[in-house]
């Protein structure tokens, strides 16, 4: 776990590489750096308040820390949200208040995780009917393939994730071939493997990147450059932000994910700009879900949310 | 089988089976993740003609990390290095994602080579000759072409046996001829007057004096 307060530590942009022509910033990137002064560096420190970074920065901040966790498991046990509370503990009070307004709705516990694709699949565990829950996902998920093959990815990009995702969903309630159904423990395992929970995680942003490309008149007027703010296609926004690994899920995606998986979100926005904590909900018109995944947001990424009823 | 290794044979297979692209993927020592691919040059640019090689390499956590290329055919081109054949394209740096194959970056090599982007270049020389002076650039890139990458032959190539080392560097045989009647070895002032871009508008503008300073310099 990484305390809160050791993120100075985290640098707003990589120094500039020193390791030879492969990997250096380009001549013309040097030339650029020596002809405009680089923005005043802004010290982004647990007291920051984050409503005066500019969205560039804020944008770089969370990427910085997507990629600063590098050691942290791709995804740990539940943890009390005390936890969470004490690394805000010497920071902005903000965000305290917005933790004890968490609690006291009942939220008692986070999950750090690759939180949606984790809860997907641990929704149709927890489920009070695993196997309407198992028979419900697979119908639509096996509608998926013919929808990603529609926007033009290839099979053999997607089948091997696909199948992954499948196999874990259905082992709720078939055993596998050592005659084992998925526990908690298994599927926080399968999550733990690199190759297992990225194949999900992948299969999940090619989903959101084929929703947002099949209904692109809906999502096109939300598409702007996270660095630049200009407006973008959406066919050149997926292929930058939504497919690549490592960049960050923002309302658009989490609308279109919502969507094609026909599951209710509801996030927790972390962001210390007031007391109040706002939960944006995500509800597709076709939903299949019971309840929603509840999932806490914080500049960098995000956490399942866990009542205390769990 | 890993997950890894039945993805690549998946991807080798289908290049295989694809006979329009004209993309070639083999395996090197064997290894199916240490390979060599190729393509032609498109046509309608300085490439075209040529067929140029690349060495690809696998790493551990493909396809959710970026394929390592670079090409062993030299190449003449601002986004690649004409000395070591590395490569400036997002898709292998931090705009990989794991929906590309080995296939679609080789065809996004193949349209680098159309369309380059001198403001984020490889190759700081190869950029500025490329900035300068369009129509010479094209020269040298075509030469490159001819005599690295088995492309059909050029003006200056015509009837001459060997290699031109003044043609490989872009410049004009009298430009060179005029320093080296100075007293200054050829290879030097080939050297010197590539690294200053004595090209195009820019031969009005770098008076000899500067180059004879350079060339005493080194």
């Amino acid at each position: 776990m990484i305390p809160m307060n050791s993120e100075p530590d985290v640098p707003l942009r990589d120094p500039p590489s020193q390791s030879g022509e492969e990997e250096g910033p380009s001549a013309a990137e040097q030339a650029k750096a020596i002809e405009q002064p680089p923005p005043q560096p802004v010290e982004i420190t647990a007291d920051t308040n984050l409503s005066e970074l500019s969205a560039a920065q804020m944008y770089e901040l969370n990427q910085a820390h997507e990629t600063a966790d590098v050691h942290r498991p791709l995804i740990a046990e539940i943890a009390p949200i005390a936890e969470l509370r004490a690394e805000y503990e010497n920071g902005s009070t903000l965000f305290v208040q917005q933790i004890d307004n968490l609690e006291s709705q009942g939220y008692s516990s986070i999950r750090r995780t690759r939180a949606v694709a984790f809860a997907y699949v641990e929704q149709v565990l927890k489920s009070s009917d695993p196997p309407l829950a198992v028979a419900t996902t697979l119908s639509t998920l096996e509608g998926t393939p013919a929808l990603l093959e529609t926007v033009g990815y290839q099979n053999l990009v997607f089948d091997d994730f696909y199948s992954v995702l499948v196999q874990l969903v259905r082992n709720v309630t078939i055993p596998d071939e050592l005659g084992n159904k998925l526990t908690n423990q298994t599927l926080l395992e399968a999550f733990q493997s690199p190759a297992e929970s990225n194949s999900i995680v992948v299969y999940m942003r090619m989903l959101t990147s084929a929703q947002m490309q099949l209904n692109a008149e809906n999502f096109a007027p939300f598409l702007f450059h996270p660095e630049l703010g200009e407006p973008m296609e959406v066919k050149e926004f997926c292929e930058n932000f939504v497919d690549a690994i490592g960049k960050e899920a923002d309302h658009v995606q989490m609308t279109a994910l919502s969507q094609i998986l026909r599951i209710d979100i509801s996030v927790a926005y972390l962001d210390g700009r007031s007391e109040q904590l706002d939960f944006v909900k995500f509800s597709p018109e076709e939903t299949t879900s019971s309840s929603p995944i509840v999932l806490l947001y914080r500049p960098g990424h995000y956490d399942i949310l866990e009542g205390s009823y769990s | 089988m890993d997950a890894r290794l039945r993805r690549v044979n998946k991807e080798i297979a289908d290049c295989k089976n694809d006979k329009t692209s004209n993309i070639t993927l083999d395996l090197v020592d064997n290894s199916p993740f240490h390979l060599k691919g190729s393509f032609p040059g498109p046509e309608d640019t300085p490439y075209q003609g040529g067929i140029f090689e690349v060495d690809i390499l696998i790493p551990d956590a493909y396809p959710f990390q970026p394929v390592k290329m670079k090409f062993t055919t030299k190449v003449y081109h601002p986004n690649v290095s004409s000395a070591s054949g590395a490569i400036c394209l997002d898709i292998l740096k931090d705009a990989w994602s794991p929906v590309l194959t080995l296939k679609s970056t080789l065809i996004s090599l193949q349209s680098l080579l159309c369309s380059p982007e001198p403001n984020d270049p490889q190759d700081a020389e190869v950029a500025k000759h490329y900035t300068t002076s369009k129509g010479s650039f094209e020269e040298t890139a075509r030469y490159w072409t001819h005599i690295y990458a088995g492309g059909p032959g050029t003006k200056q190539s015509k009837g001459s046996a060997g290699r031109d080392e003044v043609a490989i560097a872009g410049l004009e045989q009298a430009h060179v001829d005029q320093f080296e009647s100075l007293g200054f070895p050829r290879n030097k002032v080939i050297d010197v007057l590539r690294r200053l871009n004595y090209r195009g508008a820019n031969v009005a503008q770098i008076p000899e004096d500067r180059i004879v300073e350079e060339l005493l310099k080194v």
